[in-house]
């Protein structure tokens, strides 16, 4: 049975279950140099009666690669007195001295699956190295300069803030709004309709062409591979 | 191939002699701190700890590296603290096998304030740490579970006020005292036959694959006839055989190529001290993809010379291992106010609503001028009230509230920014009422409440009160000069006429919103008689403007009214012998929200159309006649509406030249005599009538109306 034509675009959540698992092999297979995405099974959220799978998919600790230069004078650290009531520990010759030219940003990128849109919702938040949370300014600054530019103008991404529903902090998203109609688009643009157990099966990896991309996280061609339709970000 | 060969380590000897002397030197261990362990932390201090300082035991997840240019991090997250009362997982272990959470035991001691913070003695919990570790290692502990080899300490101030935690971490490491000297390291893959890589690669895999190995960190390999098998400490003794090459593995979090990371140095201690060894082969377990990675592995060979007093029983070696902050002996400092802070929060997420709104809906919504627009509302009752707020939801976030009149019993059930409590006690004055509830209902908003009255024609003043009265207006003129847009929301007409003037001669946006019972007018006047640029187009307006402009009178040719050009009397004392409904107070109550909120929209219209004040009127049918479409769509200049017909209008009134408030004779005459004019004009009724040509106007017409909502069905644009 194919998909039909009025296909809005949505999946309902155990599909997303199912499209999050294929995400996640694929991934493993086609582009082993990342972290891989792998599923956080969580409790119900507080007044869901669902009785689907709750949970998300999640890439840790993801090495923004690229290498930010240390500045100067970083207001985020407190420069402090060092201590003066203690003596200091004896020199030791055995511990190896770091260089400090580089500063690190990590990321983590969750795909949650939203109830109100039917469709994925990228969350991600950045951090340093010692944990400290990034702030939207270096995070702007880290995305790769299309990104930021298709943030700025485009009418399908938009960088917000809002409480991850599982961990109930605040977290950067991309807002769901339109994402329906541009998946419509990305995959059921076609005179060849995929059937829909296929369509969810790629739903996911399509989806991430596209929103990856404005994190910086280009989904390999080869995550392609037995898809059958060739659609690149560039359709969307 | 060959040259593998060749360097395999049971052919070390041929090292190069130059290398023996060199120290073998550990990359220490950096600490990554999640902030949600910062989050449980607080609310554990909060709910459960209070004041009590004892040290809490805290769990570290490790991982051996995997990243050719980061080193893996100590990693504290949520689960490293005692779980939360009530929380669902309940049984506060660790979950173990987790390959990339390696359980490190760790202490907590968290301190109350900064100074018992700097106060503690580092040293003494250094070595209060070790002194574990150099147990474990004796009883043997260490060789069952060896996790304990790589303990750490945390040394913590949370400042929950400010949402910021000072902190330090410390990983023990026993003093090899003289220090191992580096024979040689290289990667793994160029030390082992092909064979032997393979079985080895094979066989850590294994390891880390197995739920009940993948997170011991230490181990012991053994190679005999290049088949490689790893067994845990316990089993050194099995180990032991002449044909048996004899490795010491560790998880290494370093991703240096030539040196091995902190955990390596305590397991030194161990083989030196229980198993007596003085040249030890060691393996800095790596991974790549999750798998073993042999050419980013080291193997490396060092000597350790026997230490110093370590055969004494009561000898506690030294120890090292306070974290250093960017090559520093300082503590590290992380503030999570953006995230934890909830008057931060708010604003962001009002911020966000409206860029959302502008993302969605009006790419040209200017949300930075919406939040430094000054208003300043004149009234803070029904009108006062629904006003501030619809300003807040656009994102205007300084507002003035001027009020002289306190909080009745019967103001809160329409009056939307009062609460019983605020009537109480003879009530709490308006203007701070309201300003204490716009804060609670958006602690960033600069709001101000000014008490004072607005000073009235046609109430004379005594003279004892006059220079009082005086001061009011000079109050207010400077209240109108440093706001941008006035709002007139006072409940009586001739409280309308001062402020109308000082906006006339300012040139200030003013917006007035009227009651009657069941109607209502929200208007924007015109630009002052005196400031009106001479360039305004008329050509852009539409027809029945133009049409408009041939009725209007000789004053400046398009020049919007303001609330006062459509009368025929000055403002008088309009509540005076008068019984209660007859003042226009009464009212349906869902007509103040609606003008309300038609006035804050008109401020919205007026801020973002590209003529601002001077923006020609527009009524709701002439969009489609060629006028410029705004993306807030039209800009009318006064709507009415009533809501027994459940209809509203738009309708333009242009400025009259015989206005009590914004005539050219009148602010001309204002500006000529000041304060003086206008206290003849606050004690003298008839003299605005006078000035402005009125009382020979009304010498003609037999008959009037006094409000304007009995004008409702005049469709024409009520020129005088």
């Amino acid at each position: 049975m194919g998909v039909p034509t009025n296909w809005d675009g949505t999946l309902s959540s155990s599909e997303f279950y199912v499209s999050a698992r294929s995400l996640s092999e694929k991934w493993k297979t086609t582009y082993p140099a990342l972290p891989s995405w792998s599923w956080n099974s969580c409790a119900r959220p507080f007044g869901c009666t669902s009785v689907e799978i709750q949970g998300y998919l999640s890439l840790q600790h993801f090495c923004c690669p690229k290498f930010v230069e240390e500045e100067i004078g970083d207001e985020i650290y407190e420069e402090e007195e060092p201590t003066s009531t203690t003596k200091d520990e004896p020199t030791d010759d055995a511990t190896l001295a770091h260089s400090y030219d580089q500063v690190l940003h990590f990321y983590d990128l969750h795909i949650v699956y939203n109830i109100s849109y039917r469709v994925p919702v990228l969350y991600l938040r950045g951090y340093h190295s010692d944990g400290q949370p990034l702030a939207s300014d270096d995070i702007e600054k880290d995305l790769p300069y299309h990104s930021s530019k298709l943030i700025k103008d485009s009418r399908w991404t938009f960088m917000t803030v809002e409480e991850h529903p599982y961990l109930n902090r605040p977290w950067y998203l991309l807002h769901p709004c339109g994402t329906s109609e541009w998946m419509k688009l990305l995959l059921a643009g076609d005179a060849f309709v995929p059937e829909r157990e296929e369509l969810v099966q790629q739903y996911l990896l399509s989806w991430l062409s596209v929103v990856g991309q404005v994190v910086g996280l280009r989904v390999p061609l080869e995550a392609f591979k037995n898809v059958t339709t060739p659609h690149t970000a560039a359709d969307a | 191939m060959a040259e593998i060969e060749k360097r395999k380590l049971s052919s070390s000897s041929s090292s190069s002699s130059t290398t023996s002397t060199l120290i073998l030197q550990f990359a220490p261990l950096q600490s990554l701190v999640d902030e949600g362990f910062w989050r449980r932390l607080s609310s554990l201090k909060l709910d459960t700890l209070g004041i009590d300082q004892s040290p809490i035991n805290i769990t570290g997840f490790y991982a051996p590296c995997s990243h050719a240019q980061v080193s893996n991090h100590l990693t504290l997250l949520a689960e490293s603290l005692p779980p939360e009362v009530g929380e669902q997982s309940s049984d506060g272990t660790i979950v173990r096998g987790n390959r990339n959470r390696c359980p490190v035991p760790g202490i907590l001691y968290n301190t109350n304030t900064l100074e018992s913070f700097h106060a503690l003695d580092k040293q003494s919990l250094l070595k209060a740490e070790a002194k574990k570790i150099w147990e474990d290692i004796h009883s043997g502990k260490a060789e069952e579970d060896s996790s304990v080899l790589l303990r750490f300490l945390l040394i913590s101030f949370a400042d929950l006020k400010k949402w910021s935690f000072h902190y330090w971490f410390a990983f023990p490491a026993l003093v090899l005292d003289p220090a191992a000297t580096l024979i040689d390291i290289r990667p793994a893959s160029h030390c082992f036959s092909l064979e032997e890589g393979e079985s080895l690669s094979a066989a850590c895999n294994e390891w880390r694959n197995s739920s009940l190995t993948a997170d011991v960190p230490f181990f012991l390999i053994s190679i005999t006839n290049s088949c490689a098998t790893i067994r845990p400490l316990r089993d050194w003794k099995t180990c032991q055989g002449d044909d048996k090459k004899l490795l010491f593995g560790f998880y290494d979090p370093c991703h240096l190529p030539n040196n091995p990371g902190w955990p390596l140095r305590n397991f030194l201690a161990l083989i030196s001290s229980r198993w007596n060894l003085e040249k030890v082969r060691f393996l800095c377990y790596r991974e790549k993809h999750g798998l073993a990675d042999l050419g980013f592995s080291l193997v490396g060979e060092a000597l350790i010379p026997v230490p110093q007093g370590w055969n004494d029983p009561e000898f506690i070696p030294n120890a090292v291992g306070w974290e250093v902050n960017r090559g520093k002996k300082i503590p590290r400092c992380i503030t999570l106010a953006n995230s934890m802070d909830p008057t931060r929060l708010a604003i962001a997420a009002a911020d966000l609503n409206l860029k959302l709104m502008r993302w969605r809906a009006l790419p040209s919504l200017n949300l930075n001028m919406l939040s430094t627009t000054k208003c300043l509302l004149l009234g803070a009752g029904t009108l006062g009230c629904q006003v501030a707020r619809m300003l807040m939801a656009w994102g205007v976030r300084k507002i003035t509230l001027l009020d002289s009149g306190k909080v009745a019993m019967s103001n809160p059930l329409r009056q939307s920014l009062y609460t019983f409590d605020d009537c109480i006690n003879g009530g709490d004055l308006k203007a701070e009422a309201a300003v204490k509830s716009l804060k609670r209902i958006f602690p960033a908003v600069e709001a101000e409440a000014i008490v004072m009255a607005i000073p009235m024609p046609g109430h004379p003043v005594p003279t004892q009160e006059e220079d009082g009265v005086l001061e009011d207006c000079r109050r207010l003129q400077d209240l109108i000069a440093s706001h941008d847009a006035i709002f007139l929301l006072t409940d009586t007409r001739e409280s309308r006429w001062l402020p109308s003037l000082f906006c006339a001669n300012a040139n200030k946006i003013a917006i007035t919103a009227a009651l009657g019972f069941d109607s209502y007018l929200v208007m924007r006047h015109g630009a002052g008689p005196l400031c009106f640029p001479p360039d305004i187009r008329n050509g852009a307006e539409d027809d029945l403007s133009v049409s408009m402009d041939n009725l209007s009178t000789q004053d400046t040719r398009g020049r919007l009214g303001c609330y006062f050009c459509n009368d025929v009397v000055a403002p008088i004392d309009s509540t005076s012998n008068r019984t209660l409904d007859q003042q226009c107070t009464v009212t349906r109550p869902g007509l103040a929200p609606i003008a309300s909120s038609l006035a804050v929209e008109l401020l919205v219209g007026i801020l973002h159309h590209p003529d601002g004040m001077c923006a020609a009127a527009e009524i709701a049918t002439s969009s489609s006649s060629g006028s410029i479409e705004q993306p807030l769509g039209i800009l009318p200049h006064q709507i009415r509406g009533s809501i027994s017909q459940f209809s509203q209008m738009t309708l333009v009134g242009h400025s009259s030249s015989s206005c009590t408030a914004c005539c050219n004779t009148v602010v001309s005459e204002y500006r000529k005599r000041g304060m003086q004019f206008v206290l003849e004009a606050i004690n003298h009724p008839t003299y605005l009538e006078d000035i402005t040509g009125l009382t020979e106007l009304m010498k003609s017409a037999s008959a009037f109306d006094l409000g304007w909502d009995n004008e409702t069905d005049d469709e024409n644009d009520a020129e005088m």
